[in-house]
């Protein structure tokens, strides 16, 4: 799996978790940009995405992400694991 | 020095003066008298409180320099001195704010199970704005740590970003982030300008002077009056007091709020937000996103989201976990008391059906026609507001035996035969209904996506402009009440 094929499912997850069908993820997106993506649904989205990769994210990871290009990071670095 | 004193119009005309005409061209010469004004107002708030001030600042550029090195070479060594750090800015607190309360409970405690103690309490003066600044303070190591920004090594805009002297005494808590950011260029004071952002602060300044002293100084005599004559009141004045509180309380803190970040308009800098219209809320998860947005963002951030990340498996109960301890900490940091705590408690117990029922998550926004909102959103607005007052009466007691006596004076009055001091009848009318035009002209506010209600005349014609700023400033003047001292400024 490569970066853009992380990053697309990545975006069907945020659809799929902030109810927007047309939401369109880049690696420059943050929370700022996207209205429906506050803490709470963070969490939400962190839960998702770390069930439809079997992946476990740490505290520190989660809480250092300054944009989508990072948090596709720490998935492409745990994917490969 | 309160923000809306004679003394501050004067002591700011100076600093305005010296900022714009011999240092206009200069970032390092602006940002080091903001820096020494900084200084000089904590100064005369209380000059002994001063070194702490100095000695916090010149600690944590430190630990943000060291925490910067660390944080990709030596990982365990950066969340360490993070640790240290935080834990440093809450024993500060700790010391200053809640130390004797604990020496109190504690020796009650003792005392309670059957033990023979004697301890002797400290006399320890809190020093002014202490709550906010060691805000600042955790929130600049902690952001260093995250990564979210580079340690600053320009030690005048780091110590001008911890005693910025419009925010230092209440708020709003500023980011280490956005802030900076501003203080790296020149502020030049262009009018007119395509923003105009010394007329908006101006515009801010009257709003929030008009909210302070026309409606929260007059209703502030009220309430007092309620809460000092609790035996001597009757039950329905008792409840005015404890429906009116909240505009009382709003008014004060949003007036001052908005006088702070008037004046740092003036002064080129924008600094963040606190109050998004929060009667307006429809529950009470909205509610908390309206008020006080600088402290609840903070708390959301760092401590709420590493609590909610930490419980994440324990789905809805991790999440009410998360929420009821996050605003427990909301109600302590307002005071070492048990009514803060219980503040607190009942806040985060509002959030379980909110949880439960998914609405806590519910993004779903609601439409209006016009500036008409649906009845069913006017219900939940006026229920919102209901358990928003009840939760003030604990916030308003001092103490728990005060917060029973006013509750049981609510609900079957406290006594017979005794002479009223406080009756109905008494209530500020005029106030009452300047307060409703305010909030029918926030309302409007709200829906044009306006940041305060006066900014609503910046589309007006000149003679409409200059009559509602006449009309207002004429109303400063004519106050009723009597004056009163910001209610935050004692947090």
């Amino acid at each position: 799996m490569n970066r853009q094929d992380i990053l697309d499912k990545v975006q069907d997850i945020f659809r799929d978790i902030l109810d927007n069908d047309d939401l369109v993820l880049t690696n420059e997106s943050t929370a700022d940009d996207i209205e429906e993506w506050d803490s709470l649904t963070h969490i939400q989205l962190i839960k998702a995405i770390e069930k439809d990769f079997s992946i476990r994210f740490t505290s520190r990871e989660i809480l250092s992400w300054n944009n989508v290009g990072e948090m596709i990071d720490s998935i492409v670095v745990k994917v490969k694991v | 020095m309160d923000i809306n004193s004679t003394a501050f119009l004067l002591f700011f005309l100076v600093v305005f003066g010296v900022y714009y005409i011999p240092l206009k061209n200069s970032v390092r010469g602006q940002n080091l008298w903001l820096l020494l004004c900084s200084y000089a107002s904590f100064a005369i708030a209380d000059g002994r409180m001063l070194p702490l001030l100095v000695g916090a600042t010149v600690v944590f550029y430190l630990l943000g320099i060291l925490i910067g090195k660390n944080n990709h070479v030596n990982e365990r060594k950066a969340s360490w001195l993070t640790t240290l750090g935080t834990l440093l800015g809450v024993g500060v607190l700790v010391y200053f704010k809640y130390l004797n309360f604990l020496i109190d409970s504690f020796s009650s405690l003792v005392t309670a199970i059957g033990f023979k103690v004697s301890m002797c309490t400290l006399h320890i003066i809190m020093p002014v704005g202490v709550s906010f600044f060691t805000f600042k303070l955790i929130s600049y190591i902690v952001e260093v740590h995250r990564g979210h920004i580079q340690p600053c090594r320009d030690f005048i805009a780091f110590a001008t970003y911890v005693a910025f002297f419009p925010t230092l005494i209440a708020g709003p808590i500023d980011r280490p982030k956005p802030f900076l950011a501003q203080l790296g260029t020149v502020r030049r004071f262009c009018y007119p300008s395509p923003d105009n952002m010394a007329v908006d602060g101006l515009r801010q300044i009257l709003w929030g002077l008009f909210k302070k002293v026309v409606i929260a100084d007059s209703l502030a005599t009220f309430v007092d009056l309620g809460w000092s004559h609790t035996a001597e009141s009757t039950p329905t004045a008792l409840w005015l007091v404890a429906l009116v509180y909240p505009i009382q309380l709003y008014t004060d803190f949003s007036g001052y709020s908005d006088m702070a970040i008037g004046v740092s308009k003036l002064l080129g800098v924008r600094v963040a937000k606190n109050f998004n219209y929060p009667f307006f809320a429809r529950n009470m998860a909205d509610y908390w996103r309206r008020w006080h947005i600088s402290l609840t963002s903070w708390l959301t951030d760092y401590v709420f989201m590493p609590l909610n990340i930490r419980f994440r498996d324990w789905d809805k109960m991790g999440m009410i976990l998360a929420c009821v301890i996050n605003m427990v900490v909301v109600g302590v940091w307002h005071g070492a008391n048990w009514t803060y705590a219980l503040f607190g408690l009942y806040h985060g117990l509002l959030f379980v059906p909110l949880i439960l029922n998914g609405e806590f998550l519910s993004k779903r926004k609601v439409k209006f026609e016009g500036y008409k909102p649906p009845l069913s959103y006017l219900g939940k607005m006026m229920q919102t507001y209901l358990l928003v007052a009840l939760g003030m009466v604990l916030f308003r007691a001092d103490s728990v035996g005060g917060l029973v006596d006013f509750v049981q004076g609510m609900l079957v009055g406290n006594g017979d035969g005794v002479e009223c001091s406080l009756e109905a009848a008494m209530f500020p009318k005029a106030t009452f209904l300047i307060a409703l035009l305010m909030f029918a002209a926030e309302w409007v506010a709200m829906v044009k996506k306006k940041e305060f209600a006066l900014q609503l005349a910046t589309g007006w014609r000149p003679w409409l402009r200059y009559t509602t700023y006449t009309l207002l400033v004429a109303l400063y003047l004519l106050k009723v009440g009597g004056s009163y001292g910001f209610i935050y400024a004692q947090f």
